[in-house]
C-alpha cells in the first residue's frame, strides 16, 4: 500500500487480480463479440446494425457511450473544484443536452432513414466540402475522445494497481481493440450492455459506500469548521461554477451532440419509434450517474482530500483506493474500465464508419464501392487510429480542457448543421464559409492570441451576447417551432444584456465558444436568406442509402439463418 | 444543511438503480423475443 499524501494510504489490487479482472472483462466481452459475429460481415451493419435495434440494447448503448470514464473523472474535478454545485453544471446540462438533440434526431432520421454518418447526410444535402469538414470534425472529435479514455485508463491503473500509465493504456487500447475489430458497431453496441450494467450497479453501490467511509452526514460540519470549503463551494447557486463551468459547458455539450459520430450513430441504429424512449433513458442514466460519480470530488472536498500529485484526474481512483475494501476496490476498477472501453469502442465504430462511408464510400461513389474492401478500410481504420491515440495519450493533457475545447470547437457547426435540415436555402458556400469563419473567430478568442479589450473586446461581448440568442434559439426551435424560438432567443439576449457586457470576455472559454455560435450564425444566415435555392430533402434519401446490394443481403439473411439453426440444434 | 446535503448525495445511487432496471427489463424483453424468433438480438 503505497503512502497517496500526508496521512493516507491507497489500497491497491495486486498484479494476479488485476490480470484476472482484465482477463474476465475483456474476455467476456470478446465471448459476446465471438457469439455475433458472422464470417462475413455486412458493411452496412458493420456501421450501424441494420438500423433497427430495440430499445433495451439502444437505450444501453447510448448511456454507455454518452458515460466515458472522462466524464466521470471531469465530473469529479468539478465537484473538487466548485463544491456542491460542480457536479451538477458538469451533469445536468451534459444529460439535458441529450434530450434537446431528441427532436433534430427525429427529423435528421426522418430526412435520411437510412444513412451512417452526418457527414453522409451533408455530402447528400451539400457537396464534399460541407461533408469532409463535418467527417474531418468527427475524426478529431472522436480521435481526442479516445485518447481521453485511454488517459482515464493509464491513470486507473498507475493509481489502483502497482502497474504503470504506460502499461494501463496499452492493456485498455489491447482489449477494446480486440472485441471491436471484427463486427464494429454491433459488437460495441451489445457489449455496451455489459459495460453499462457493470457501470450503473456499481455506481449504486460505492458511491454510498465512499460517503459513509468518509464521515458520512458528519463531514460537511467538519469540512466547514475546518475551512475545507469555501463559502462559495457551499453554494448551490455559485456564480463561479456556472460561469466557469457549467456555461461553457451548456454552449459545448450541445455542439458535442451535433458533432460526435458515436451519438449520430446511434441515432441512425435506432428503430425511428424508440427514439424517444431511448432518448430519455439515457438522459436520465448519464445524469444520475456522472452527477452521482461527481460526488466523489464533493467528499474529497469536506474531507480535505489533497489529490496525488496535484493531478484532479487522479480524483477517483484515489477515492477508491482510500476508502474502499479489496472487492469494491475491485467493481471500482471495473466500473471505470467498462466507462471508458464502451466510449472507446464507440470512438473506433465512428472513426471506421466515418472512413468507411465518408472517405471510401462516398469518394468511390454509391454503387462502385466494394463491401469487403469498405470493411477492410474500417478495420484498418480501427487499427491506425487506436495507435495514433496511444500515441496522443502519452502526453498527458487535461481531460477537461480537451472536452470543452472539443466541444467549443464543433460550436462552430452547430447552426449551419441544424438549419441545413429544415431551411432549403442553406447552400454549401455558406456552410462552409461560416464554420471556417467561426472557426477563424474562435482559436484568438479561446487561446487568447489576440487581447481581448477595447474595441476587440466590446466586438467580442456583442458576438458572445448573440451566441446566447443562438443557443436559446436553436434550444427553443428543437421542442417549439420557430416563432418562440425568435422570442425565446431575443428575451434571452435583452436579459443577459446587462449582466454580460464588460464581463463576458473575463471567461475566454465561455466567450470562445459564444463567439463560435454566434459567427457561424450570422455568416451562414446572411448568406443564404437571399439565396435562390429550395432543396428538395428526399434527395437526401436516395443518397444515403445502403452500400450492401440486395444480392449480399439475401446471402447473408441466408447464412444467418442456418447459423441460427444450427445454434438451436446444438442446444 | 447535514440533512439536505446527504439526501442530495444519496440520491443519485437510488436514480442509477432505477434506471439499470429498465434497461435490463427492456434488453431482456428483446433478448428473449428474439430468441423465439431464431434471430440475434442484433
Amino acid at each position: 500500500m503505497p503512502p497517496a499524501s500526508e496521512g493516507q494510504e491507497i489500497l491497491q489490487i495486486s498484479i494476479p487480480v488485476v490480470v484476472l479482472l482484465i482477463i474476465l472483462f475483456y474476455g467476456g466481452t470478446l465471448l459476446i463479440s465471438y457469439f455475433i459475429s458472422r464470417k462475413k460481415e455486412n458493411a452496412d451493419d458493420y456501421m450501424t446494425a441494420g438500423n433497427k435495434i430495440g430499445f433495451g440494447v439502444s437505450a444501453a448503448s447510448m448511456t454507455a457511450t454518452w458515460i466515458w470514464a472522462s466524464s466521470m473523472y471531469a465530473s469529479a474535478e468539478a465537484g473538487y473544484n466548485y463544491g456542491v454545485s460542480g457536479p451538477i453544471h458538469y451533469g445536468f446540462w451534459g444529460a439535458l443536452m441529450i434530450l434537446f438533440i431528441y427532436p433534430f434526431g427525429k427529423r435528421i432520421r426522418k430526412v435520411a432513414p437510412r444513412a451512417h454518418t452526418l457527414a453522409e447526410v451533408m455530402y447528400a444535402r451539400h457537396g464534399r466540402s460541407s461533408q469532409l469538414m463535418l467527417a474531418g470534425s468527427n475524426v478529431l472529435g472522436s480521435t481526442i475522445s479516445l485518447t481521453s479514455n485511454f488517459i482515464a485508463g493509464g491513470a486507473l491503473f498507475a493509481i489502483l494497481t502497482p502497474l504503470n500509465f504506460g502499461t494501463g493504456i496499452v492493456v485498455v487500447a489491447a482489449g477494446v481493440l480486440l472485441y471491436t475489430l471484427w463486427s464494429g458497431f454491433r459488437a460495441s453496441v451489445l457489449t455496451d450492455f455489459v459495460q453499462v450494467m457493470a457501470m450503473l450497479g456499481a455506481t449504486a453501490i460505492i458511491i454510498p459506500v465512499v460517503f459513509f467511509a468518509a464521515g458520512g452526514p458528519d463531514m460537511f460540519e467538519a469540512g466547514v469548521a475546518a475551512g475545507n470549503v469555501t463559502p462559495e463551494q457551499q453554494s448551490f447557486f455559485s456564480s463561479e461554477a456556472f460561469m466557469n463551468q457549467g456555461a461553457p459547458y451548456i454552449a459545448a455539450v450541445l455542439a458535442y451532440a451535433i458533432g460526435n459520430q458515436t451519438i449520430a450513430q446511434r441515432l441512425f441504429a435506432v428503430r425511428e419509434d424508440l427514439i424517444k424512449p431511448t432518448f430519455v433513458t439515457a438522459t436520465i442514466g448519464y445524469g444520475a450517474t456522472i452527477i452521482g460519480i461527481g460526488m466523489f470530488g464533493v467528499i474529497a472536498l469536506y474531507v480535505g482530500i489533497d489529490p496525488l500529485n496535484g493531478d484532479l484526474n487522479s480524483l477517483i481512483p484515489q477515492m477508491a483506493g482510500t476508502y474502499l475494501g479489496p472487492i469494491l476496490l475491485c467493481l471500482a476498477f471495473i466500473m471505470i474500465i467498462g466507462s471508458l472501453s464502451s466510449t472507446a469502442d464507440s470512438d473506433l465504430s465512428a472513426l471506421s464508419s466515418i472512413v468507411m462511408a465518408d472517405v471510401y464510400g462516398q469518394g468511390k461513389g454509391r454503387g462502385k464501392a466494394n463491401p469487403r474492401t469498405m470493411l477492410t478500410v474500417g478495420r484498418v481504420t480501427m487499427i491506425v487510429a487506436t495507435a495514433a491515440a496511444l500515441y496522443f495519450a502519452t502526453a498527458q493533457f487535461s481531460i477537461l480542457d480537451l472536452l470543452v475545447f472539443v466541444g467549443a470547437m464543433w460550436g462552430c457547426l452547430v447552426f449551419p448543421v441544424i438549419s441545413s435540415f429544415y431551411w432549403k436555402k442553406v447552400t454549401n458556400a455558406a456552410f462552409s464559409v461560416s464554420v471556417v469563419a467561426a472557426l477563424f473567430v474562435f482559436l484568438p478568442v479561446r487561446f487568447e492570441w489576440i487581447p481581448v479589450d477595447g474595441i476587440l473586446g466590446y466586438g467580442v461581448e456583442i458576438l458572445s451576447i448573440i451566441g446566447i440568442g443562438v443557443i436559446l434559439g436553436i434550444m427553443g426551435f428543437g421542442f417549439f417551432g420557430m416563432k418562440p424560438a425568435l422570442i425565446i432567443a431575443t428575451v434571452g439576449m435583452v436579459a443577459v444584456l446587462p449582466f454580460s457586457f464588460n464581463y463576458l470576455s473575463d471567461y475566454p472559454v465561455l466567450s470562445a465558444s459564444l463567439v463560435a455560435y454566434a459567427v457561424s450564425f450570422l455568416v451562414c444566415y446572411f448568406m443564404s436568406f437571399r439565396s435562390k435555392q429550395d432543396f428538395d430533402y428526399s434527395v437526401i434519401k436516395k443518397i444515403t442509402g445502403d452500400f450492401d446490394t440486395e444480392e449480399d443481403e439475401a446471402q447473408l439473411e441466408r447464412t444467418n439463418v442456418g447459423n441460427a439453426a444450427t445454434d438451436k440444434q446444438g442446444e | 444543511m447535514t440533512v439536505g446535503l446527504t439526501i442530495y448525495i444519496l440520491m443519485w445511487p437510488v436514480l442509477v438503480a432505477t434506471v439499470m432496471f429498465a434497461i435490463a427489463r427492456g434488453f431482456f424483453k428483446e433478448w428473449l423475443k428474439a430468441r423465439r424468433e431464431g434471430r440475434m438480438i442484433i
